[in-house]
């Protein structure tokens, strides 16, 4: 490798030279040709791009997803060749849209990877997809980083988990786990005895709910449930929902509806006064996309951070959330900086292993530590059990309606996040 | 399935009101897509399935007009009259073709225009989702009316519907020109030979529709987030709507529209997770029974 | 009629012998993927054909019995770990019955209300997938894959047989739905959807006919379920949903739908299509579209029956 490498640059120079002589061209054309019987494979992978496919979405109502993550993902490949790639190999993404199905989800995969011969895969599908796009990677065992799906059934469960599937996403237990402990407090600080609940109707709502509610009772056995309310999933109108609460007349509220959901329900909301009666805690409320598009922002709306460019408060990830705007005139997402970790991960693991092979590729990223923006303490780590990250910024904070939106984040503690996560999991039978 | 709560719910005035309205008010805005769809298939045997298609315009047309003019009057009056002359437009150019072909071309017309309409709408506002705002003149508490709570916007938006409800009653029975629209109804080989041009009442009949639906999604706009695609769930409601209450019939309509609003009102609370189930299962109960609907003609 | 069948018998042979070649033409697995999901979607599509097509009766809710193929065949598979045969009968028996109910109660109504009350069942059904989570896993599908174990000696976690298999079942079911539009029940079929009144004067059991012609188009769609979730293995709620009934609908239209392989053709056409429009762009939707909007408005008889009408043309004039 590092001889073909070295022949390699040799030619480029040479055929940059302006002043080329015919000699020194044959002698380093002899020489690769050489280098080509000697290491036929090497040679030839030499000139290839390495080709990342990502099946996402891109059409629809979710095609933010795959919007913000693509855009995450082309930063970090165009500083990884600026940086010379790897040996010379750049990276090459290739976008498909599965328009949100999971079924085109799997077919999207197995092409990039049977058709365009990509060699890695970023899963940027949601849940449904991910999942799909799991069964393919068991059978065709290339490497694949899951940058979308916070189910945690994914990584947890043993008999879902793929050798050479990752996780770079945060994960559903993580959150209930520092949802129930912040809210949990300020239920004790300010008297929140009756709660409600009102998310979307599935996997993701129904799995975030309930155990975020199974952490609450845990952490905070006075509490009372009062009621919960499902309405589906891209629902137009939350008027049942709102006035199923509105009777309950619980003091606090737990919401995981996101996006432009989160954002009708808040103004639908609004209208009936719901607020003035029912503390909100929306763990999907602190993304720049949706602070920014709810016209009349309520004050004091609890929320966990999805993405913040003030938290984790360093200038990194400052710099990334404004470069990142400079660049698509937008904010990025939570989706973003869960690709951009994945890029992370993947590029130090490309390095490490000079191999895009997918076995060499996890045993690298199994229990791997790497320095990101966007971890709690400046790091996250690839945990090896499961392969899934632990580490990166979590916590919660209260909303104002002006930038920086959320003012202080208390964050989550991951010793604790850590302790009640390995009990669930035995409890659930997956560890 | 909770029928306890159910129960609960039934017999505390309170509740009963508050969802009762919750159901009425949801049934509204449906109400104004379903008349759409119900008047077109009933004067142009047509089903318009890109129906959705013309509510999301309007949504978007009023959040465009409200956002330059800052007047909402202007963006639902504009919205409104810009999708009708939408729908004018398309009939003519493209739906009036396919009248005399299988029922599947006029699917696959409608559906054609759902796709390239969902991605205009990306391309022209972006995919990400937008929110209008409530206007000043609406922001403020609502009222108390028995125990129950009602937005102030909301008892607009039902003034809106049912005045809308009543002068489409008033137009299709007491008018000359609802007359024409009947007769080219029942037979418009007829109507043509009288001297009456069909071409210009199916327009008209479309270009109404079109108005109904864009009036629906302007109102919805201060409430509903937008997106491309957000045509989409509202297009089956008001299918199911139209079909319950009978296609071709404005009251069966309305009737469609605030029967289905109360079943995913006391849905909600009875049976959460299967409210839509709830829904097809009594289009399929109403259709194997009586399968012009409950107010449609036999045929 | 005998040596028609031999004939065609024949055929079949030579057709699943080149299917069985292509692969040293074409070596990439993304050939025998393409074939795999072509092997579902055709079936599928040929099979909503017999009703639509043959029989005049425009089911708009065809994907109930693609989303039922589907979840009772993988289902089976996953939680009672049956044999592929076995679960592969079971499904046909599930979907003959569930066919026969829901087209008794469906064949009774006419024109568009037919097309409506087979998309109340579908919505239906996709209905109950999402909301009987413990069984379906609702709106996520199955998850951890459904266990193909072998059976005389094919082995269908190899991708190999897994195409083979995939293209012994296209073969099969085209085969049948061929001489069953062939038959004397077949031309029944045409008589009724010309004309269900003269049909009726002349002695035909209208009801009959086309509640048959229901179960048959059901089992075939069922089918074609059944292949694409072995294909994913999984199954998910979309496959019950009123867009799979308007795509098969849609590859009908683009191949033909006077002509029997129409749908064949149509299932090439839009399988290359999408794949090939989402290489290309992201405005997948409205390319799509403009091209729905091309064959709804200009080739109205379809690729394949287009081609098919101008050759006889040619014939004709050169006569």
């Amino acid at each position: 490798m590092g001889d073909g490498n070295h022949i390699e640059e040799e030619t480029m120079t040479d055929t940059q030279r302006p002043r080329r002589t015919r000699r020194g061209f044959i002698k380093a054309a002899g020489a690769l040709t050489a280098s080509g019987l000697a290491f036929p494979y090497v040679s030839r992978a030499q000139d290839k791009p390495i080709r990342v496919g990502v099946p996402t979405i891109l059409s629809g109502r979710v095609a933010q997803l795959g919007i913000s993550s693509r855009n995450a993902l082309q930063i970090d490949v165009d500083k990884f060749n600026a940086a010379g790639g790897l040996g010379g190999r750049k990276l090459e993404l290739i976008t498909r849209d599965s328009k949100g199905k999971p079924d085109e989800a799997a077919n999207n995969t197995r092409q990039l990877i049977n058709g365009d011969g990509c060699e890695i895969i970023i899963s940027a599908e949601s849940s449904a997809g991910a999942f799909a796009v799991q069964e393919v990677i068991r059978e065709l065992k290339v490497l694949c980083i899951h940058t979308n799906s916070e189910t945690s059934s994914l990584s947890a469960d043993p008999k879902i988990r793929v050798p050479t599937a990752f996780r770079t996403a945060r994960q559903g237990i993580h959150d209930a786990i520092v949802s129930a402990a912040y809210a949990g407090s300020v239920a004790k600080a300010k008297g929140l005895k009756t709660w409600m609940s009102c998310s979307p109707d599935y996997a993701y709502g129904r799995d975030n709910t309930s155990l975020f509610l199974e952490y609450m009772k845990r952490f905070h056995p006075e509490i009372e449930l009062v009621g919960e309310a499902w309405p589906k999933l891209f629902q137009a109108d939350y008027t049942e929902n709102i006035t199923k609460i509105l009777q309950a007349k619980p003091q606090a509220l737990y919401s995981c509806l996101w996006a432009g959901d989160l954002v009708s329900f808040l103004d639908q909301s609004g209208i009936y006064n719901l607020f003035a009666q029912t503390t909100l805690f929306a763990i999907n409320m602190a993304d720049y996309t949706t602070l920014t598009a709810v016209k009349n922002l309520p004050a004091g709306i609890h929320s966990s951070s999805r993405y913040l460019k003030t938290f984790p408060a360093v200038p990194e990830n400052a710099a990334w959330g404004d470069a990142y705007k400079a660049k698509f005139g937008d904010f990025p997402t939570n989706w973003s900086w869960e690709n951009s970790l994945a890029m992370t991960f993947l590029t130090t693991a490309l390095k490490k292993t000079n191999s895009t092979d997918g076995a060499k590729l996890a045993d690298a990223m199994r229990g791997m530590k790497v320095k990101s923006p966007f971890g709690a303490d400046g790091t996250v780590t690839m945990r090896a059990e499961d392969q899934t990250t632990i580490g990166y910024a979590i916590g919660w904070g209260t909303t104002i309606p002006k930038e920086p939106y959320v003012p202080t984040v208390t964050p989550g503690d991951w010793k604790s996040i850590l302790e009640h996560e390995a009990e669930w999991k035995k409890k659930m039978g997956f560890a | 399935m909770d029928p306890q709560a159910l129960l609960t719910c039934l017999s505390t005035a309170s509740c009963v009101i508050t969802q009762t309205t919750g159901g009425l008010i949801s049934g509204m805005l449906l109400f104004l897509v379903a008349a759409g769809l119900s008047l077109i298939f009933g004067t142009l045997k047509v089903v318009n399935f890109m129906h959705g298609s013309l509510y999301m315009l309007g949504a978007y047309f009023a959040y465009t007009l409200y956002t330059a003019t800052g007047s909402f009057t202007i963006a639902v009056v504009g919205s409104a009259i810009g999708v009708g002359l939408f729908g004018l437009v398309f009939e003519r150019l493209f739906m009036s073709r396919v009248y005399n072909t299988d029922v599947l071309m006029q699917l696959l017309v409608c559906y054609g225009f759902i796709l390239i309409l969902d991605d205009a709408v990306k391309i022209i506002w972006g995919a990400e989702f937008l929110s209008m705002g409530m206007p000043a003149a609406f922001q403020r508490p609502p009222i108390m009316i028995a125990g129950g709570i009602l937005p102030v916007y909301y008892l607009f938006l039902i003034g809106v519907t049912l005045g809308v409800a009543l002068l489409l009653g008033l137009l299709l029975t007491r008018t000359r020109v609802g007359k024409i629209v009947r007769a080219a109804a029942v037979n418009p080989t007829m109507t043509a030979a009288l001297g009456i041009n069909t071409a210009l009442v199916f327009g008209g009949v479309f270009a109404l529709g079109g108005l109904l639906a864009g009036l629906s999604g302007a109102l919805a706009a201060p409430v509903r987030s937008m997106v491309a695609g957000m045509g989409f769930s509202i297009l089956i409601e008001s299918f199911i709507v139209t079909v319950i209450g009978g296609m071709g019939s404005i009251g069966g309509a309305l009737v469609g529209a605030l029967l289905i609003g109360l079943v995913r009102s006391f849905g909600t609370i009875g049976f959460p997770l299967f409210t839509e189930g709830v829904m097809f299962l009594f289009m399929t109960l109403v259709l194997i029974t009586k399968p012009s609907g409950l107010f449609g003609k036999e045929q | 009629m005998r040596s028609t069948v031999w004939l065609d018998i024949v055929i079949a042979v030579a057709a699943m012998a080149v299917l069985l070649l292509l692969p040293l033409v074409f070596p990439g697995k993304a050939f025998s993927d393409f074939m795999i999901r072509l092997s579902a979607f055709a079936i599928f599509a040929t099979s909503l054909n017999l009703l639509v097509g043959y029989t005049g009766l425009v089911s708009f809710g065809h994907g109930l019995f693609y989303g039922l193929g589907a979840y009772s065949f993988a289902l089976m598979m996953q939680k009672l770990g049956t044999s592929i045969p076995v679960a592969f009968v079971a499904t046909v028996g599930v979907s003959a019955v569930v066919a026969t109910v829901v087209g008794a109660i469906c064949i009774r109504l006419k024109e568009i209300y037919f097309s409506f009350l087979t998309l109340a069942f579908q919505m239906l059904l996709h209905s109950i997938i999402i909301a009987w989570t413990p069984l379906t896993g609702g709106d996520q599908g199955l998850t951890g894959g459904v266990p193909r174990p072998p059976f005389l000696g094919i082995r269908l976690d190899d991708p190999q047989h897994l195409y083979i298999f995939c293209c012994a079942v296209l073969v099969v079911s085209l085969f049948i739905m061929w001489h069953l539009v062939r038959s004397p029940f077949g031309y029944t079929m045409r008589m009724i959807r010309d004309n269900p009144r003269r049909a009726e004067f002349l002695g035909v059991h209208v009801w009959r006919v086309r509640l048959l012609a229901f179960v048959v188009a059901g089992v075939f769609g069922s089918v074609g379920g059944l292949l694409m979730s072995l294909f994913v293995s999984s199954a998910y709620p979309d496959f019950a949903y009123w867009t799979v009934s308007g795509e098969a609908v849609f590859m009908i239209l683009m191949g033909g739908i006077s002509v029997f392989f129409g749908p064949l053709v149509g299932a090439v056409m839009l399988l290359l299509l999408n794949d090939v429009v989402t290489r290309v762009t992201e405005h997948y939707s409205l390319m799509l579209g403009i091209i729905i909007l091309c064959f709804a408005l200009g080739l109205r008889k379809g690729l394949l029956g287009f081609v098919l009408w101008a050759w006889a043309r040619r014939r004709a004039t050169a006569n």
